[in-house]
């Protein structure tokens, strides 16, 4: 059984109360670890303002997730959260060797920002490789 | 290109370079809302390589990662326009 490294971010509900998010975390966390999965790091971003409206809600609660799980697992978490009406909306990414080599970077805090030669574009010649 | 050597807008010419390329970027991450917006216009709509000199290969990234974005309602799919 092989096992992936996944990216998973869920909508909560916003019309809930504050308990009840902590409530949805600690079940969908428990969800992935029941299906063999191992949590890597939980980062609840909290209430958002939506870019469009979701089931007429203006903003959702955001939480994103990194966990390590085998394949089958997946299918049974989505099915169980598809039914689960605080669970807005979810998506599911599964790294791989680019994206973890991006994760790394970015545990360290050294994702290259891409506007960094903005300014001295005018007149130096980079050469690049 | 101007080949004529002493064309006036010779040394005007800007360089498209692409921006995830020159910063060594692997991969575009959806969350940095920030950085996908520069490259969509103000209706939302994802700006044409031909605008931002984005290689081909990061062009598929970035657009990906604003589907994705657009998806969990971070970035709009269609912006009002105000007027």
């Amino acid at each position: 059984m092989s096992k992936n490294y996944y990216e998973f971010t869920y909508i909560i509900n916003p019309v809930l109360e504050e308990d009840m998010f902590k409530e949805t975390v600690d079940k969908v966390n428990k969800l992935i670890e029941d299906n063999g999965g191992e949590i890597d790091e939980v980062d609840e971003w909290g209430l958002r303002q939506f870019a469009y409206d979701i089931d007429k809600k203006g903003s959702g609660y955001y939480v994103n997730m990194y966990f390590t799980a085998p394949a089958e697992a997946i299918a049974s978490v989505e099915r169980q959260l598809r039914i689960d009406d605080n669970v807005l909306r979810f998506l599911t990414l599964k790294y791989d060797a680019k994206m973890l080599r991006h994760r790394e970077l970015q545990k360290k805090n050294e994702v290259p920002d891409i506007f960094a030669f903005e300014n001295e574009d005018e007149e130096t010649e980079e050469d690049d490789d | 290109m101007i080949k004529n050597p002493s064309h006036p807008k010779k040394n005007q010419r800007k360089v498209k370079q692409c921006k995830f390329t020159r910063a060594g970027l692997e991969y575009i991450d959806y969350k940095d809302v920030d950085t996908l917006q520069r490259f969509t216009n103000d209706q939302g709509k994802i700006l044409p390589r031909r605008v931002t000199g984005t290689s081909a290969k990061h062009q598929r990234q970035l657009t990906t990662a604003i589907k994705r974005a657009r998806f969990l309602s971070l970035m709009p799919y269609v912006a009002e326009n105000l007027r």
